[in-house]
């Protein structure tokens, strides 16, 4: 990026970012320096990306209209810790209205392809139409600037994930890779395309330690366009760590932000998994398709059961000192360290595992290994797998598919592999089409047609405005759990002023884990701003375009059909009230009704005045 | 007249349960707010999370009383 000036709130067009258009249909590149439009377009991420899907309209995610914006966040590659965003966006295969369009859609992983791709000299990329054959696309620093070649990717054809990756590595020993696997390639029956991001953990260890871009379908978007895998290639570009930066990352590190994800060897909470324990202490850990039964099975789970069979190492993105990764190896007969599993966080193993009916630890590391194998992402595939597991408890005279039971591991791994080669579009384009097919609407556990993570509905009626799926970009998902709010006036409050800002970080290239409660709009990204770039950007401007951004969102799914009673939580959740959930019945359809009217009272006058 | 006592039934949850236990009664005196109960068993201020008595959630300046069920919970955060 180049910056003119040290004011990009009063002046953002004196900031230009460096963009690649590439045609793949004619192989032309275009590069340019694009002035900033605003804020939004400064940091980045979806901030800017949104923007440049506003200018479409497309109805079909399958069309050369859609483009694929592959880009990064302003902090991304810098010496801010968790600056590794890479944030892929598009018209979602998967997450659309029920009118049938598509709805707009981003979804971001770490590993070190963004940084890399950064460190090019390159802010953006986008892909226009398709390519005839299947492509590779090499984005590599020379003398001249940035240049991006596409190269024949047949030989990737068929592999996963990791072996995507490790056969590019091979070749391209200083990149950094973005891969999709199979599913991804089978993009007309699997709307669910992940994109994996490598590590330097993977290329060093050889195990498939990817990390990824799940949500949205951002993988088959990929597929449909033949793009097989992106090499970023360049030097590495560390700026020497400022005291400023410094004193940041020591905050990151020992504030009170991160440290419950650190390893519990350290003092900390040992990661994402150890919502396992928290969840189950209200039975709200989903079981069986978000039916909590009020039992122990859940705890099979949990960490101190997990670890008594199965060696657990604590280990972190590059750079990152917060280290929130639990890997889980075999172990051998000696006791030694055997074979590296997956990575165990809250959402695949409880998606793939207890809400699957599988209690067993090396079964659920089998399950999220294979998901992220093929490349799909594992909320979407295990809620839709479970929905397709309730059906067949529903109809045991008549079931779907293979006749999968919840808990019957080798039929469920079945159903994971056939959707992964693309043999299952039941599967493989999500719960709410599945749902539309079999009649049975109210037990598909997904929100305006993307699949709920673990975090039941009846604990977070934000998931309605939620804008790219989930509780990463409503982070209301701890209100009534952590915080105890069970009255309206707080989550009006909760949904339309303070957990919106979540998505700030998918503007600016950190990850969430950052500062999670707070958002970007703190003196600590102000200090990083200043210190790498030195631009002078308060508090208040960052909130206000994060709020923009959000806003944004909503208006593009408004504008993409959805109406007002898609802002809605599955019915089962009214229809079947769940009692074993030890927490407050706040998704009453009053409550909703009520959170309706006022939430929409408060954003629809600033929607109007949003110019799309 | 010495203090009167009280029985607090209390319940850890997650990595609080480390060097701890899951469930245990003990006795603290009458006027007892949790946060002596949270000093007492040495928990980590930063990662205390939830706090609920007999089901509902409260804070650490919440008073105790007689035959409370205290749980202690970590921290809730991402996923």
């Amino acid at each position: 990026m180049k910056f003119l000036t040290t004011d990009p709130v009063a002046v953002p067009s004196a900031v230009q970012y460096k963009r690649c258009t590439i045609d793949l249909q004619s192989g032309a590149t275009t590069l340019e320096d694009v002035p900033c439009r605003n804020l939004e377009d400064v940091l980045g991420g979806f901030g800017r990306s949104y923007q440049v899907l506003a200018e479409r309209q497309v109805d079909n995610a399958y069309c050369a209209e859609n483009p694929l914006i592959v880009n990064t966040g302003l902090l991304t590659g810098s010496s801010a810790m968790t600056g590794m965003r890479t944030y892929f966006s598009g018209y979602s295969p998967i997450k659309g209205s029920k009118k049938g369009l598509p709805s707009a859609m981003w979804s971001t992983g770490s590993g070190k392809f963004g940084a890399k791709l950064k460190w090019t000299g390159l802010d953006e990329l986008i892909f226009e139409n398709c390519s005839e054959k299947p492509v590779y696309v090499v984005i590599r620093e020379t003398v001249e600037g940035p240049q991006v070649e596409l190269k024949p990717a047949d030989q990737l054809l068929g592999l996963s994930t990791h072996d995507k990756i490790m056969a590019l590595h091979a070749e391209y020993a200083d990149a950094h890779f973005a891969v999709i696997g199979q599913a991804g390639e089978n993009w007309q029956n699997v709307y669910m395309g992940a994109v994996a991001l490598s590590t330097e953990n993977q290329l060093k260890s050889g195990e498939d330690k990817c990390r990824f871009a799940g949500r949205g379908g951002m993988g088959s978007l990929m597929g449909y366009k033949n793009i097989i895998a992106l090499v970023a290639q360049s030097a590495d570009k560390l700026k020497p760590l400022s005291p400023e930066v410094k004193k940041v990352n020591i905050n990151v590190v020992k504030g009170g932000g991160s440290t419950r994800l650190q390893p519990i060897s350290r003092g900390g909470g040992g990661g994402t998994w150890a919502a396992y324990d928290v969840m189950q202490a209200f039975h709200a850990v989903p079981l069986n398709n978000f039916r909590p039964q009020g039992n122990d099975l859940p705890e099979k789970l949990c960490r101190e059961n997990v670890e008594q069979d199965y060696e657990i190492k604590s280990e972190a993105c590059y750079r990152c000192g917060i280290t929130c990764h639990n890997n889980v190896y075999a172990k051998n007969a000696d006791g030694s360290r055997g074979e590296f599993l997956a990575k165990f966080d809250y959402e695949p193993l409880n998606l793939l595992g207890s809400n699957l009916g599988i209690h067993d630890a090396g079964q659920a590391a089998r399950l999220i290994q294979l998901g992220d194998n093929y490349g799909m992402d594992s909320i979407s595939l295990g809620v839709t797998i479970s929905y397709l597991l309730s059906y067949n408890e529903r109809h045991p005279e008549k079931p779907l598919l293979n006749g999968a039971s919840f808990g019957d591991y080798e039929k469920i791994r079945d159903l994971v592999i056939r959707a992964g080669e693309g043999e299952l579009p039941e599967i493989g384009r999500g719960s709410m089409r599945l749902s539309q097919a079999t009649g049975e609407t109210s037990y598909a556990y997904h929100v305006k047609g993307l699949e709920l993570p673990a975090y039941q509905p009846e604990t977070n009626p934000g998931y309605a405005w939620a804008i790219a799926g989930g509780h990463m970009s409503m982070a209301t998902y701890g209100l009534l759990t952590r915080e105890g709010k069970a009255d309206i006036d707080s989550w009006v409050k909760g949904i339309t002023q303070d957990k919106l800002h979540m998505v700030g970080f998918d503007m600016i290239g950190l990850c969430k884990f950052f500062d999670i409660a707070n958002g970007i709009g703190t003196q600590m990204v102000v200090d990083c701003l200043k210190s790498e770039f030195n631009l002078e950007i308060a508090t208040d401007d960052i909130r206000a375009a994060v709020r923009r951004a959000f806003l944004r969102g909503l208006a593009l799914e408004l504008r993409q059909g959805y109406s007002k009673e898609e802002f809605a939580l599955p019915a089962e959740v009214y229809e079947q009230p769940n009692g074993h959930i030890q927490l407050p019945q706040i998704a009453t359809p009053e409550f909703l009704d009520e959170l309706q009217k006022r939430v929409w009272a408060v954003f629809e006058p600033e929607l109007e005045a949003l110019s799309l | 007249m010495g203090h009167k006592s009280m029985k607090i039934h209390i319940k850890l949850i997650g990595v609080f349960r480390s060097g701890r236990f899951k469930e245990q009664s003990r006795d603290y005196p009458v006027g007892t707010k949790v946060q002596i109960v949270v000093k007492d068993l040495m928990l980590p201020q930063k990662h205390l999370g939830i706090v609920l008595i007999n089901g509902v959630h409260a804070r650490v300046d919440s008073l105790l009383q007689d035959g409370d069920t205290l749980s202690l919970l970590p921290v809730l955060g991402g996923g």
